[in-house]
């Protein structure tokens, strides 16, 4: 609750500035070089159509799908860190992933993703749902009230369970489901359309008002409940609905890109190293900030190596994970 | 039940993304080699002037039909046997975008899209083919569905077994108006097949494991073209009762099942492979591993169903039966 070293606007603004840069950075730089006036004329939709095609329907719905994931990922990884008082906390902890992912290779091995271009995104944001209703009535069947322990415990279970299930799957199914199941899990980008960029924004803007307007319950609730309690917050209520939305804001990104890890454990930890933890400024900073964060990671995931594109989540913990130690390492200013 | 679960290991995740990564490489098709092209020109010049300016109208592997204009004059192909069997109808000029498998030097001032099956959507839209040769997967479309979606005609090719190979040809002779090449190709390989099938007639057939991936072991079933030319080359499968086409077999039924012969691919990248079978926990214990009855085949011959078919057989004669293979162009002889 320590007010930060530079005012919140501020903040807010260089981060968005960051973001911009990202993001004509990932509209400039592809496997087809273009230069700055084509891209300029393929936007406005003038100048040779296959450009216009690779600007406007390739390019910019993958960017902004990208800055949505890594907002999402990274208010959800926020919340989750409040809400468990657990620095590993992280969008995943309660079992989304693995729920996705069953739903996922579910619509893979049944052949039903490649009938319907829907079935897997839908089937995808399924499991992860009914995966966190699982680990939630699981957590709320012990004791009276939510106890935040058995709630990590009862994600990890569930996760390992799920998981087990999916490579008992996968190991009965044919190279080709399992291909298809692997790169799925590996997480990208590249199946962004402005339809998927569409759906996901209608999902993710509700999810971060919602959070957003429980800033100030996650303060106090990340002191301790009874003081939270005693301090007039309804603590069952807050944290039912914050696990709910944020699990639901993972659950929306998972199913249009995979699994992504990284960007909501440590971009938190990165905002809340350098201007504090008071949840009104993390979580807009910290959606800014992996926004930006993973349209860069994108972008070097599409060009670093030519044609050949890198699985998004090797970028970013190749180049994040240098960086958080750097901030871990740096003198603390008083 | 011999068909063991890959899996029951602690890094199951690690093992299995390895087999699939593998895939990638190892399997039909996808292994990075130099291709041959054996007798293209004689494929060139048999292809006349088929050209036609009519309308092609074709049902894909995946019962997707397909509509163009006319011949395919700007194609991308993400099949490298499908690139060759271009090259073999005379049609190199007509390859505009290839995968980064496919290094004849023919190709070499082509474009590489990337990988088969992770292609860049951009770098292919840039190059604006008039049609892509995809992999048939009936699992996960995302990148011939975007393709698609971006009015790029994709036609998808599914090769499993040698008629897959006879079909694709047509096919592809059909697609870029080169029908009659299309037709003296399919019956050059009929003819090569027909005289390795011949050459073996009245031999002793040895039961044979052909070592697809050696860790965990998975070998090629009877329903591919693999295990169809191991017939035609005079020997028997040792799994010839798997439904699978590419079965992950457990060791211990190898060692049951005592093939007479292993076959194991050999590339550039895995020259020491027959060494590094003979020093692998199960592998030597084989019957066949420990003395030494282990032949090796050009990986690239194998990888690739499509004009090299014939010399595929051929290789696979040479190494199942060495007394016939002194008349042979290239034999592939086993390394020690």
């Amino acid at each position: 609750m320590t007010p930060g070293p530079w005012p919140l606007a501020l903040r807010l603004a260089t981060l968005a500035v960051v973001l911009a840069v990202a993001m004509v950075a990932a509209v400039r730089l592809g496997a087809v070089s273009l230069d700055t006036g084509a891209v300029l004329d393929a936007l406005a939709g003038r100048g040779d159509p296959t450009m216009v095609t690779i600007v406007r329907e390739l390019r910019l719905p993958r960017a902004v799908q990208a800055a949505l994931v890594g907002a999402a990922l990274a208010v959800s990884g926020a919340t989750f860190q409040a809400l468990l008082r657990n620095p590993l906390a992280e969008p995943y902890i309660l079992g989304v992933s693995s729920g996705a992912a069953a739903g996922a290779v579910a619509t893979v091995v049944t052949g039903w993703a490649a009938r319907t271009v829907w079935a897997l995104p839908a089937a995808a944001f399924a499991g992860a749902t009914l995966s966190m209703l699982l680990v939630l009535r699981i957590a709320l069947g012990v004791g009276r009230a939510l106890d935040t322990r058995v709630l990590l415990l009862a994600g990890v279970v569930v996760s390992s369970f799920l998981a087990a299930l999916i490579w008992l799957v996968l190991t009965f199914a044919d190279i080709e489901s399992v291909r298809s199941a692997i790169f799925w899990m590996m997480g990208s980008h590249a199946g962004a359309t402005w339809r998927s960029v569409g759906t996901l924004g209608a999902c993710l803007a509700p999810a971060f008002l919602v959070l957003l307007a429980l800033a100030r319950p996650l303060n106090l609730l990340a002191i301790g409940e009874p003081t939270a309690a005693y301090l007039g917050t309804p603590v069952e209520r807050t944290k039912l609905v914050a696990f709910a939305t944020a699990t639901l804001l993972t659950a929306a990104s998972v199913a249009m890109s995979g699994t992504i890890g990284f960007v909501g454990l440590v971009v938190p930890h990165a905002v809340r190293l350098v201007w504090g933890a008071d949840n009104r400024a993390l979580l807009p900073c910290a959606a800014l900030l992996g926004a930006a964060f993973l349209v860069g990671a994108d972008t070097i995931a599409r060009t670093a190596a030519g044609a050949t594109e890198l699985p998004v989540g090797v970028v970013t913990a190749l180049v994040g994970v240098p960086c958080f130690v750097w901030l871990l390492r740096r003198p603390v200013a008083a | 039940v011999f068909l063991s679960p890959s899996s029951h290991r602690a890094t199951r995740r690690v093992s299995l993304l390895a087999v699939v990564l593998a895939a990638g490489t190892l399997f039909p098709a996808c292994a990075p080699e130099s291709p041959r092209g054996p007798d293209a020109a004689a494929a060139r010049g048999a292809a006349g002037g088929a050209a036609r300016d009519t309308a092609i109208r074709l049902i894909d592997d995946g019962g997707r039909e397909i509509r163009l204009a006319g011949p395919a004059r700007r194609v991308i192909s993400l099949i490298p046997s499908a690139t060759e069997t271009l090259m073999a109808l005379g049609a190199t000029d007509r390859v505009v975008g290839r995968t980064r498998y496919d290094v004849a030097p023919e190709l070499a001032a082509v474009a590489s899209v990337g990988g088969g099956i992770g292609p860049s959507v951009e770098a292919i839209v840039a190059l604006r083919p008039d049609l892509v040769l995809a992999w048939e997967n009936d699992k996960r479309r995302e990148v011939p569905n975007k393709l698609a979606a971006l009015g790029v005609p994709v036609f998808s090719l599914r090769t499993e077994d040698t008629s897959d190979v006879f079909r694709n040809i047509a096919n592809l002779g059909r697609l870029t108006a080169r029908d009659s090449a299309a037709t003296a190709l399919a019956a050059r390989l009929r003819r090569e097949l027909d005289e390795v099938r011949r050459s073996v007639a009245g031999q002793p057939r040895p039961s044979v494991l052909y070592v697809v991936f050696n860790d965990p072991p998975m070998t090629a079933g009877p329903g591919t073209f693999i295990g169809q030319l191991i017939g035609v080359a005079g020997g028997r499968l040792a799994f010839d009762d798997v439904r699978e086409l590419w079965p992950t077999v457990a060791m211990e039924e190898i060692v049951r099942r005592d093939p007479d012969v292993v076959v194991l691919p050999v590339g550039e990248f895995r020259s020491n492979a027959v060494a590094a079978l003979r020093d692998r926990a199960g592998w030597r214990d084989v019957p066949a591993v420990r003395a030494g009855r282990v032949v090796t085949v050009p990986a690239d011959l194998l990888s690739r169903p499509g004009p090299n078919l014939g010399a595929a057989a051929r290789a696979l004669r040479a190494a199942l039966h060495p007394e016939l293979a002194a008349g042979d162009a290239a034999p592939p002889a086993p390394r020690p």
